[in-house]
């Protein structure tokens, strides 16, 4: 349910929410560059580079859901830590970095 | 290549992914976790800026001897930053948790380093393709 007034007035949660978006939307451009540059090396590899798109934009969607959400519960004073989301785009962006580090040695030794 | 030494924090095997936060002390000011959840943020774009700027390199700079050498530079930052983005979120969470000074990190200063000494590497090899 949407809210009808926002609950910190420095904004504290929109602006966290706004950095979800921003690491999201990073995420997607990094994985569109990835699959140009794999597909180079064979179509395979580009493989890796729309699954990290596609993370970004669900992690997009649920970023704004969740922060919609996440009224409620700051209201109620629990707290809105999250290890799961961030232990998902911990592992999502270790396994991005490392691959396309991988794929452009492998394209550079071609 | 840069690992963070923390000296302060616990040094039981290996610590590259630690236990969820969550589990230590009580539920903290929640701007104090929102603040670590905007900075773990911040790092994990920053390490994929570094893997869209190596890409990019690669991609765009097809006649520039050196674009190999700017670009897996560039992806090998963007793979130890993001190496440590967890780490550091986890153990910052741990130390608001238990009311206890965060761990410092050098993690800064190595990207500061490698960044810089991939822009001079960069430059002189621009230079040198150039002449």
């Amino acid at each position: 349910m949407r809210p009808d007034t926002v609950f910190d007035r420095r904004l504290q949660h929109e602006r966290t929410a706004l950095a979800w978006e921003r690491t999201a939307i990073a995420m997607i451009v990094a994985g569109a560059l990835l699959a140009r540059h794999a597909v180079e090396l064979s179509p395979m590899f580009a493989i890796i580079g729309i699954a990290q798109l596609l993370t970004g934009a669900s992690l997009l969607i649920w970023t704004g859901r969740h922060y919609d959400d996440l009224h409620a519960p700051l209201r109620r004073g629990e707290s809105p830590v999250h290890p799961g989301a961030a232990r998902l785009v911990g592992v999502a962006s270790v396994v991005f970095c490392g691959s396309a580090t991988a794929i452009a040695i492998a394209a550079a030794a071609r | 290549m840069s690992e963070p030494a923390d000296r302060t924090t616990r040094r039981r095997g290996a610590n590259w992914f630690p236990a969820d936060p969550t589990t230590f002390g009580v539920d903290p000011d929640y701007r104090f976790t929102l603040a670590n959840e905007r900075t773990f943020l911040a790092w994990v774009r920053t390490a994929l800026a570094l893997a869209a700027g190596g890409l990019g390199a690669l991609t765009v700079l097809d006649d520039f001897g050196g674009a190999e050498l700017l670009g897996i530079g560039l992806l090998a930052l963007s793979f130890a930053t993001s190496a440590t983005a967890y780490r550091r979120w986890a153990l910052n969470e741990r130390a608001i948790r238990l009311d206890e000074p965060l761990p410092p990190s050098r993690l800064p200063l190595y990207m500061a380093i490698g960044v810089a000494v991939v822009s001079l590497v960069a430059a002189v090899l621009f230079v040198i393709d150039a002449s």
